[in-house]
């Protein structure tokens, strides 16, 4: 009468705090249509199509879905969805176990410049994620016990709140959304205007 | 309807309320009230005049308050009787009406409630159910956006005899809408408000949209859903035609609506499933088939009737399968939604079945109970002594115990199911269950425990579900210690402390008290009865100092009989493992203790001579032995 219990990736999600009752999905696509990331930001982003894959135990396709890097845990889903399951809960615990399998986020995280971040620590406070830590680490040039912002990249959304806030621009976002980027951005927006109101 | 008013053995009671029920199984007595009307019955012809004459408008609840009605007004114009009544929180005493009925003088503006006992054999609960309101959930809008409406109104507005004549428009501009969206499951299958499905809005739903398309082709209807659930003769054909006139199907539940303020169209956000798209759709109109709920007030009828509601608020049926139409208390019945939600067949088919089984009540002079009833032993009961008690009518699930300071308590018989609970409680042993007896249980636990009893694990089973259990294991084969002795009673409610410790104080090995799994108790609550009992005795078998695996409580279903077999062995395994010097040593240190605890048990009547027989019968044996 004994069976041998084999541990699936569904059981794995679920042992993770906020991973339980994925197993109650009605895959009726509430928590989709609620998404703004779904809707302003990636097409392909779809939260009832990965507890699906976790369900289903498709572990290499949930951990290459953009769903698992992208969800910003802003609950908007969770009070609407009928079967209760704390969507980015299960979200967060399937992130968990694709860094466990050595996946890492395809978003382009925070990067701090340590030839001049100072310390200070504002980038600390405004992350919302808990991305960032002051930590002692050599610094070539600097010295060997130096205490700087360093980031977490599986734990950073790519908000950009630090480089925002960060006094000596020593922390940013790359590609188009790095300080230079942005700047260029601003000038051509301001060409555009200017051409406007010449005309 | 109308044939029921005219049938002669059928007398309708309109606007009544039922007040109190006393009695039992065909001999209630029921104390209703009959609420003032300010119109004669015997009088009223039903002409309307009065309703003509009445400048008060109010809104119509039975056009879902979109149309007006009168304050004198009937609810509707099929109403059967066909009598007008005064709405008093709308009247403004004009006394119009009185003129207008002239020569009839069937209003009386001084009529009260009438109060009146009947003498009824059987009793059935056809109250139905009501509608979860939609504006409790915020993301759709309703009340807010003119233009959502609930699928109740949506039956108003599509018959011919409604506010709008069957035009359907749509409440903003009333215009007929070109798109129209329908929504399912507003409210159930949803853990935030209510878990079950409500059975009959897939085929509504479908029905109005059939039913859109026929008089409408053009128009464009949408139902939007989780599961579509046809599973009844003929529903699925009907899907079917549904989809060849056009209705379109999406699956996916909205998460949310919001409108177009200048022209109070409406967007549907939702995910098509089929396709993983969201879509972020326009319509006209949007429908909520919103959830069947229990009526407000079914907590009031269950208490009247003692007839006990599910979790979700519905009554309770005697058997899920076996007697879904008989309550929990002999003579009442239920029929249709109240019980759970069900469509009209279903309800009809019901219904039918509970006037049959109400018939045969009616038609027979004596009516045959279960013979494990309870019984007074008025001499013991401390209530005649003049004594507060009345612990046995507490636990009566029934209400079959009656009790008064100065009287002996006393058992309605025919109330009374014998689950032996009161037997149980009673601290005086005033009460005792036929065939159940006090005397007759502790005789069998002497035979069986007549030798070597610390090997033995003495088990009490529930009649119903664990006795059912362990016989499952033994037909099923499953392998279980053959030092199990197994003693039935009808509940778990009827094992009395006294049994356990007396079982202990013989020298028992270990006991397991078992019993129904809470939800399947067939005494409404005895198992609640029993398992606090249980906690009670685990306590003190804990402060006796007893090694707590000779002591197990588990309640096992009469499908569980691997679960039977595993807990024996189980148990089996826990007294092996205490060394048998050391449980004999432990058995004659407590024995002291449990004859004190179940010396109550040798003060009930018949038990000296329970005692006396078996052992006469214990020494006969081993002088055969020898």
């Amino acid at each position: 009468m004994h069976t041998e219990t084999i541990e699936t990736f569904a059981d794995k999600v679920r042992t993770i705090p906020g991973g339980e009752h994925l197993e109650m999905c009605f895959s009726c696509g509430t928590c989709v249509s609620k998404c703004m990331i779904q809707q302003k930001v990636e097409a392909d982003y779809n939260p009832r199509r990965l507890i699906r894959k976790a369900v289903f135990g498709l572990d290499q396709d949930a951990f290459s879905d953009i769903t698992t890097w992208m969800c910003s845990a802003c609950d908007l889903c969770y009070p609407a969805c009928p079967q209760k399951i704390h969507i980015s809960g299960v979200i967060n615990a399937v992130r968990d176990l694709a860094v466990q399998a050595g996946s890492s986020t395809p978003l382009s995280t925070a990067v701090v410049n340590e030839k001049t971040c100072v310390g200070c620590g504002l980038c600390v406070e405004v992350c919302p994620y808990e991305a960032i830590e002051l930590k002692e680490k050599p610094v070539p040039n600097r010295g060997q016990n130096l205490t700087i912002a360093q980031v977490d990249r599986n734990k950073c959304m790519a908000c950009g709140l630090c480089a925002a806030s960060c006094r000596s621009t020593s922390i940013e976002l790359k590609e188009s959304f790095s300080n230079d980027a942005l700047v260029d951005d601003l000038w051509d927006w301001l060409a555009v205007q200017k051409a406007e109101v010449d005309a | 309807m109308v044939d029921a008013a005219r049938h002669p053995k059928i007398d309708i009671r309109a606007y009544t309320e039922v007040e109190r029920v006393e009695g039992f199984v065909g001999n209630f007595k029921v104390q209703l009230r009959e609420k003032a009307k300010y119109v004669l019955a015997d009088r009223c012809n039903g002409c309307g005049e009065c309703a003509k004459a009445c400048p008060i408008e109010v809104p119509n609840y039975f056009e879902m308050n979109l149309a007006p009605r009168k304050a004198a007004y009937v609810p509707m114009s099929q109403s059967v009787p066909l009598i007008y009544n005064i709405d008093m929180d709308a009247c403004i005493h004009c006394f119009k009406c009185v003129e207008a009925c002239g020569k009839l003088e069937a209003i009386d503006f001084s009529m009260q409630d009438k109060y009146t006992w009947e003498d009824v054999g059987a009793i059935i609960l056809a109250t139905g159910y009501s509608h979860f309101d939609p504006s409790l959930i915020p993301e759709y809008g309703y009340g807010k956006y003119p233009n959502v409406i609930t699928a109740m109104e949506m039956e108003r507005i599509n018959n011919s005899a409604g506010p709008t004549h069957g035009d359907i428009v749509r409440p903003s501009d009333h215009k007929n809408p070109q798109k129209v969206a329908f929504i399912n499951c507003v409210g159930s299958r949803d853990k935030r408000f209510n878990p079950w499905c409500s059975n009959f809005c897939c085929m509504y739903s479908i029905k109005n949209a059939v039913l859109i398309k026929q008089g409408h082709p053009e128009m464009d209807v949408s139902i939007y859903y989780m599961d579509i659930r046809t599973p009844s003769k003929g529903y699925e054909e009907f899907y079917d035609r549904a989809r060849e006139l056009g209705v379109k199907f999406i699956q996916g539940r909205p998460s949310m609506i919001t409108e177009d303020p200048i022209t109070h169209n409406l967007f549907v956000h939702s995910e098509d499933v089929t396709l993983g798209r969201v879509t972020e759709l326009e319509y006209d109109m949007v429908m909520l088939n919103q959830a069947a709920i229990p009526q407000p007030d079914a907590n009031v009828m269950s208490s009247l009737l003692n007839a006990s509601q599910s979790p979700g608020g519905w009554f309770m049926e005697y058997h899920p399968k076996l007697r879904p139409m008989d309550s929990p208390t002999d003579g009442v019945f239920l029929c249709g939604a109240c019980q759970g939600v069900k469509d009209i067949p279903a309800s009809v088919a019901q219904g039918s079945a509970a006037a049959s089984r109400a018939g045969r009540i009616l038609h027979s002079d004596e009516w045959e109970i279960e013979p494990t009833v309870a019984l007074v032993w008025e001499d013991r009961c401390v209530s005649a002594q003049g004594k507060k008690c009345g612990i046995c009518a507490n636990a009566c699930p029934y209400g079959a115990i009656t009790y008064e300071t100065g009287k002996a308590a006393e058992v309605i018989t025919a109330k009374c199911h014998g689950c032996g609970g009161c037997v149980a409680e009673c601290p005086h042993n005033a009460i005792t269950q036929l065939h159940f007896t006090d005397a007759q249980v502790l005789a069998q636990m002497r035979a069986l425990l007549a030798h070597k009893p610390e090997e033995k694990i003495l088990a009490f089973r529930c009649h119903w579900c664990s006795y059912g259990g362990a016989d499952l294991a033994g037909t099923s084969h499953f392998d279980y210690s053959s030092n199990e002795r197994g003693i039935r009673v009808m509940c778990s409610a009827r094992l009395d402390t006294d049994f356990i410790f007396e079982a202990y104080r013989l020298g028992a090995g270990a006991v397991l008290y078992s019993g129904c799994h809470p939800q399947d108790c067939h005494y409404i609550t005895g198992q609640v009865l029993g398992a606090t009992r249980a906690d009670r005795i685990r306590k003190g078998l804990e402060s006796a100092g007893m090694n707590p695996d000779r002591f197990r409580v588990e309640w096992i279903s009469a499908a569980e009989g691997d679960k039977y077999s595993r807990v024996i062995n189980e148990m089996q395994a826990a007294l092996d493992n205490i060394p048998r010097e050391i449980l004999l040593e432990e058995i004659e240190t407590l024995r002291p203790t449990m004859e004190k605890r179940a010396r109550r048990l040798r003060e009930v009547p018949e038990v000296e001579s329970a005692i006396s027989y078996s052992d006469s019968a214990d020494q006969a044996v081993k002088a055969k032995e020898a």
